[in-house]
This record gives C-alpha cells, sequence and structure tokens, in this order.
C-alpha cells in the first residue's frame, strides 16, 4: 500500500502539487488523470524518490516513509522506496548498450545483488510474459517502441516491486504499440499471481476505463476526485 | 665537446658578442647552444654571455675583419642550420661550439683546424668509494652502473663503444642536469669533455674525477662545404692565435690550459694519436654495414615508446574518468580543484611537468624520487589525464538524465548507476577523441627524452648524428615505425566502436 498525505512540491515559486492526499491500496490499478500541467508526473516522480518535495509525506507499506523537506532525503531511504516502487517512464529510457535481456537483468544484478544465473531465469521469464522472448539479444535500438515499452514494463517487475508507477507509458507510441502496451498493463492486472500495485497516468483514458479500479483526478496539484471508475467526475473522462 | 640540447627554438635568440663600433662589417654568425654550456658559452650574474668559446669567437672575429653574432640554437642540431641558405635570417656562417672532428660532419661540412684537444673524464661523487677508476663501471657483480651522457656526444659514442650494454647510459640533453643527477646520487657517473669537467668539479664541491682522461679529441670549427675560403681564414686566425698566445690566455683564464694544447700548438694538422683503449676499434678497417645494428636499435626504442604508451595511457584515462565524474557528479565544492588541475595540465607544457616531476620534485618531496621510467610514465599519465577528464565529461553530459532515473527507479545507488549505466554510455561516446590521444600520446612519448628515457625519437636523434649519410633514411625507417605503430590504434579504435554500438544484437 502506498498512502501519500498533504505532499507539497514547489518549483521555484510555483506550486506543483498542492497538499495531495491519496491512497493506493494492495494490487490496485490506479488511473491518475486531470489536464496537462495538473502534477500527474509530478506525483509520480515525487513517489519515486526522483522529486524532493517541501512537505508532505510518502509511506510504502508500514515500514518506508519519505518525508518532505527543504534538505534532500536520507540515501537509504531512498533506496528502500526505489527498491519497492518501480517506474515506467514514458520515454522508456532503457539503457541502449545492454540487450533486451540485459536491461531487465539490470535491475535484479545490479539493484538487488542477485546472481546473473538467477537474474537471467528471472528475465527469460518477464520477457516471455510481455511477449519478447525472441527478442532477448535485441539492443533497444532494434526493437519498436511498442516493444521498448515492453521490456520496460518487464525490467520494472523484475525487482519485484511493491507497486509501479507507469508515466504515460504509451504517449510516444502509435494507437497500435499503444494498444500492445495496454494489453500487457492490462494482462498484469487481471493476473491473479501479480499483486503490485500499479499506478497508471495517462492521457490514453478509454483503456484506463477499462482497467482501472481507481480514478484519481487532479486540477491544479490537487486532488479533485479519488475513487471509482464510475462516481469519476464525466469531465475529465474523455 | 657536448653541452646542451636546448629546449630553444632554433636561432630565436640573436646576441652580438662583438663591439658595437663594428656594426658595418660583415657578421660573422656562429652558432652555438647557450644553455647550460659553462665553460663554453654562458651567461654570468650580469646576463652577459661569457665563455672561452665566446672570446674564441671575438678574436676570430677580430682577425677577419668580421663582427661576431652568436645564433642560439639545438646544440646536437647546430649543423643543420649550416643547411639553410647563407641568405636566410637564421642562418650561421660556422658552428662553434665544442665540436669534435669528426668523418661523418666532414663530409658534409669544411673543418678548421683543431682549435682546442679535449680528453673525456669520468666524474662521480665524491663519496662513491666503489667508483676509482674506469674499469668500475663494468663491475663483476650487482646492477649496472648508470652513466650520464649527453646526446650525440663523443663521450656517448665513448661510452656506447666500451661498455656497450654493461652500463645503464643514461642520455641527456643538458650537463648541468647530469650533472645535478650525479650530486644527488640519482646517477653513479658520468662522461664529460674535460672543459665541463673542469667547471663542474670547481661548481660541484660533491663531484670528483676518478681514472685517467681519456679518449683524445680535437675541437673544430664547421664552416659550409664550399666555404673553404672562410675555413682557411678561421684556420689561420686559429694557427696564429695558438702561436701568438692569444688562444693560451683565453683558455688560462678558464682553467683549460694544459699539456695537450701545448701539443695542440706543435700539431695542428693530423691526427691526434689513438691513445691505448682507443686501439681496438682503430684496428679494424673494414666498414661494417650499420643497418642491421640500426634497426635492431630503433625496435628497441620503439619497444620502449609502446611500453611508455601502454602503461601511462590507461593510468590516464582512469585518473581522466575520475576527475570527470568528480566534476559531474561529485559534491560542489571539489569541482574547483578539479577544475583547476584539468586547467593547469593542460595550459602548461609536458616538457615542463615531466622536469618537474622527475628534476624538481625529488627537491621537494625526496620520497618521490622516481626512476627516468616511473617519472615518464606518471608525468604522461598526469598530463593526459586532463585531456581525458574533459573527453569523459562530455561524455558523461551527453548521456540524457532520464538514463540516470531509469538507473535510480530501479533502485541501484548513485555509484551503481554510475558505473553500470552512465559510464559504459560515455566511454563508448568519447572512443574517437580518446583514441585520438592515445596516438598523440604515442609520440608525446618522445618529450620523456628529457628525462633519459630512449624512446624512438631519441633514438632516431642518436643514430642520426653519427650516422649522417642516412639521416633521410633514418628519419623514413622511424616515421614508418611509428605509423606502424599508430595505425592499429586507428583500427582497434574503429573495432572499439562497433563492438559497443548501441545497435547490433549480442548477448546480455
Amino acid at each position: 500500500m502506498i498512502r501519500v498525505s498533504n505532499l507539497v512540491k514547489d518549483h521555484g515559486p510555483a506550486r506543483i502539487l498542492d497538499g495531495v492526499s491519496v491512497t493506493f491500496g494492495k494490487g490496485q490499478v490506479v488511473g491518475i488523470v486531470g489536464p496537462s500541467g495538473s502534477g500527474k508526473s509530478t506525483l509520480l516522480r515525487c513517489i519515486n524518490g526522483l522529486e524532493q518535495f517541501q512537505a508532505g509525506e510518502v509511506a510504502v507499506g508500514d515500514t518506508i516513509t519519505l518525508t518532505g523537506s527543504p534538505t534532500p532525503p536520507p540515501k537509504t531511504t531512498l533506496l528502500r522506496l526505489r527498491r519497492a516502487v518501480g517506474m515506467v517512464f514514458q520515454q522508456f529510457n532503457l539503457f541502449p548498450h545492454m540487450t533486451a535481456l540485459g536491461n531487465i537483468m539490470s535491475g535484479p544484478v545490479y539493484a538487488l545483488g542477485k546472481a546473473r544465473a538467477e537474474a537471467e531465469a528471472i528475465a527469460r521469464r518477464l520477457l516471455d510474459r510481455v511477449g519478447l522472448a525472441d527478442r532477448a539479444a535485441a539492443k533497444p535500438a532494434q526493437l519498436s517502441g511498442g516493444q521498448q515499452q515492453r521490456v520496460a514494463i518487464a525490467r520494472a517487475l523484475a525487482v519485484n516491486p511493491a507497486a509501479i508507477l507507469f508515466d504515460e507509458p504509451t504517449s510516444a507510441l502509435d494507437p497500435k504499440m499503444s494498444a500492445e502496451v495496454m494489453r500487457v498493463i492490462d494482462d498484469l492486472a487481471n493476473d491473479e499471481q501479480v499483486q503490485t500495485t500499479m499506478v497508471i497516468v495517462s492521457h490514453d483514458i478509454r483503456p484506463l476505463l477499462r482497467i482501472a479500479d481507481v480514478m484519481v483526478v487532479l486540477e491544479r496539484g490537487q486532488v479533485i476526485y479519488s475513487g471509482t471508475v464510475n462516481d469519476a467526475p464525466p469531465g475529465y473522462l474523455e | 665537446m657536448e653541452h646542451r640540447l636546448s629546449l630553444w627554438v632554433v636561432a630565436a635568440l640573436a646576441v652580438t658578442s662583438g663591439p658595437a663600433a663594428a656594426q658595418e662589417k660583415k657578421p660573422l654568425r656562429w652558432g652555438t647552444d647557450p644553455t647550460g654550456g659553462a665553460p663554453y658559452v654562458y651567461q654570468d650574474a650580469a646576463g652577459t654571455f661569457i665563455g672561452f668559446e665566446v672570446e674564441l669567437a671575438d678574436y676570430l672575429g677580430q682577425k677577419l675583419g668580421r663582427t661576431p653574432v652568436m645564433k642560439a640554437g639545438d646544440w646536437d642540431k647546430l649543423p643543420q642550420l649550416l643547411d639553410r641558405p647563407a641568405d636566410s635570417p637564421d642562418a650561421i656562417d660556422v658552428v662553434l661550439n665544442g665540436y669534435e672532428l669528426k668523418e661523418s660532419l666532414q663530409s658534409d661540412y669544411t673543418a678548421t683546424t683543431p682549435y682546442y684537444a679535449y680528453r673525456l673524464v669520468l666524474l662521480t661523487h665524491k663519496d662513491a668509494d666503489s667508483l676509482k677508476d674506469w674499469k668500475d663501471l663494468t663491475p663483476a657483480a650487482g646492477p649496472k652502473r648508470s652513466v650520464g651522457v649527453l646526446n650525440a656526444s663523443a663521450a656517448y659514442q665513448y661510452a656506447k663503444d666500451r661498455f656497450a650494454d654493461r652500463v645503464e647510459l643514461a642520455i641527456n640533453p643538458d650537463v648541468v642536469t647530469v650533472i645535478g643527477l650525479v650530486r644527488d646520487r640519482r646517477l653513479d657517473a658520468t662522461v664529460q669533455d674535460n672543459p665541463a669537467a673542469t667547471y663542474f668539479l670547481k661548481e660541484t664541491p660533491a663531484l670528483k674525477a676518478v681514472g685517467e682522461p681519456r679518449q683524445p679529441g680535437f675541437y673544430v670549427i664547421y664552416t659550409r662545404k664550399a666555404d673553404t675560403d672562410l675555413a682557411a681564414g678561421l684556420s689561420d686566425a686559429i694557427k696564429d692565435g695558438l702561436r701568438d698566445g692569444t688562444l693560451r690566455r683565453i683558455y688560462q683564464k678558464y682553467g683549460l690550459w694544459n699539456g695537450d694544447q701545448e701539443w695542440l700548438c706543435y700539431h695542428q694538422t693530423g691526427r691526434w694519436p689513438a691513445d691505448e683503449d682507443a686501439g681496438e676499434e682503430a684496428a679494424s678497417g673494414e666498414k661494417v654495414n650499420p643497418w642491421p645494428r640500426m634497426i635492431r636499435e630503433l625496435l628497441g626504442a620503439a619497444g620502449m615508446t609502446v611500453f611508455l604508451s601502454a602503461t601511462s595511457f590507461p593510468l590516464a584515462m582512469l585518473l581522466g574518468l575520475l576527475v570527470a565524474l568528480g566534476r559531474v557528479y561529485g559534491p560542489r565544492w571539489l569541482a574547483v580543484p578539479l577544475g583547476v588541475y584539468v586547467e593547469v595540465l593542460r595550459g602548461t607544457p609536458l616538457l615542463l611537468q615531466l622536469y618537474f616531476v622527475f628534476y624538481l620534485l625529488p627537491g621537494v618531496i625526496p620520497v618521490l624520487t622516481l626512476s627516468p621510467l616511473q617519472a615518464g610514465i606518471i608525468g604522461l599519465a598526469i598530463n593526459y589525464s586532463a585531456y581525458e577528464a574533459e573527453n569523459y565529461r562530455a561524455g558523461l553530459l551527453a548521456i540524457p538524465r532520464g538514463q540516470m532515473e531509469a538507473a535510480l527507479a530501479l533502485g541501484m545507488t548513485p555509484l551503481t548507476a554510475i558505473r553500470t549505466v552512465i559510464v559504459p554510455q560515455a566511454l563508448r561516446i568519447v572512443i574517437p577523441p580518446v583514441t585520438n590521444d592515445f596516438i598523440a600520446l604515442f609520440k608525446d612519448t618522445s618529450v620523456c627524452s628529457v628525462i633519459l628515457i630512449t624512446e624512438l625519437t631519441r633514438k632516431y636523434n642518436e643514430l642520426y648524428n653519427f650516422n649522417r649519410e642516412y639521416i633521410a633514411e633514418l628519419a623514413f625507417v622511424t616515421a614508418g615505425l611509428y605509423l606502424v605503430m599508430s595505425y592499429p590504434m586507428a583500427l582497434l579504435a574503429r573495432w572499439l566502436e562497433v563492438r559497443t554500438s548501441t545497435k547490433g544484437e549480442r548477448g546480455a
């Protein structure tokens, strides 16, 4: 479970997030929507510790708490938080010097210290899971955008996080590739064995409505709705 | 005589040593290397050039009715200044700087009658009790003795012929430096012509001369081959000076008059008799093809060039990478000292840095007394680390920020992210400039000759000075060796670029 309480994030004189409080339950699929500039991506980056925030709190489970402060947070807290909360980026951010397999292995090997053989077994299983078992040796430059994003999802899953944050995972893709990626996310959401919380920021509303359990609507850095998809204000779901 | 391969640009300095009143007279442009050249040509406390050859030049100018004009150049390249057109501004008319009478020079230039008879003197530290004679240079047991000699000198040729590989010859362009190294006991001994030996024995109480002076020879003045009238005029002036005691007065003033000069007064022509230990080579009249030996020596020196490059460049890369990482990812306070490090090293000549590491550093921190090879490797590595730091910094800054974020989001520590994600990508980006620098360093190893290392360019210098008839061929072979050695680097770089390409399919 991820609990965000009264989170405040300033960027210079501008307030990006203004007292955001929201809770994501274990295994839930959460969609975050809102107009451009409402602070959706910034919220994800704060939850993952990629952005420092000035006040409030992010708690993951009962043991990891990141508190807002003008000074940088403790390194050990950041490390524990990031190992518990994975992230998938809009621009994929695959490591171009590694193969697809190497990218997925990088987390288990370099972050968790697993043996290469064990990491490779995990990586091959996940590649299969995202439908790219035959592209293990391909470098990112040899993959389509959709394939790259699927590798990025597998890479995030490889460290077995409690939650994965998807920051506009399909906005850099054409509709066909977007559909491929959303299908993978959908599969994960419907897999009962996967207990990972998935928080998805996307402008691609339609598939989001289909797979999300909960919708959060942000506007001007504030949560204006948090609840079921059916009750969400319709103006934000078009 | 042989004093110094100066670092000066050829003919950068022109100083008249004659009276101002003689301005209208035709000049007698005499080539010399005044750097560290006592007692031949050197500066007194007031900055005036003095020395027995300055006075000799004044005397000769007076006799010929010409105004002596001193022209400075690298000692071992002075004869090449005679090859320049006589009317060019940096040309000289004569080489007057302790040049020996040598067959290899006589074939290209005209030599005057000798103006001084010298012998080689073995100098060592006064406390070097185990070195009492020339034969002690090659003890039956223990490490080889290190003997400092000057490039292209008779002392170098003598030590090489007589002791071959049984001593460690340290070739240096500067007599003052060699003397300093013997004084500091970083060299066991040095072989010098007696004028230099006489001067430095007086100036450096820590030195002593051991054994009998050996291998007598003549100092002569060289002119252009076609300048026979000038050579004859100079010879007549020298003979007159010997006869009327002018040269005696000059030499006595510098403590250089001895029995050999008495002999010179009466035998101004003909060969100086070989002494007891010069007979072996003299007995053999058959000319041996020098190429097998020269090629062997060039290849040996090329090996040193490769060794210096192969050891110093990885160090430079490592240091450069650390500096670049410190500047890009380190704490803010570190950026300033690292920036100063880069700018100081990039902004000062490698030559000075090598001098500092080898000659000056031991005076400041005695524990950092390095061997020439150590100093060469470290000096090159430090110098090139500045350039590599900038290459790597550019490479690091070229990596998109998302790469670091993705690595951190996976739970890697910043250090692990840098090591496994950022640096490998940055290294791939900088392969072309780094290869370029490696090839540059490969050629810059030649600067290490100033700290007694004999690498390819130094060996070329040594060889052509004693084999001037092959000067072009030697240059061609040396350049060829550099090319043969550096071209594979370019191929290696290309291979690395392909190998590390982000586009090919490879295993994990």
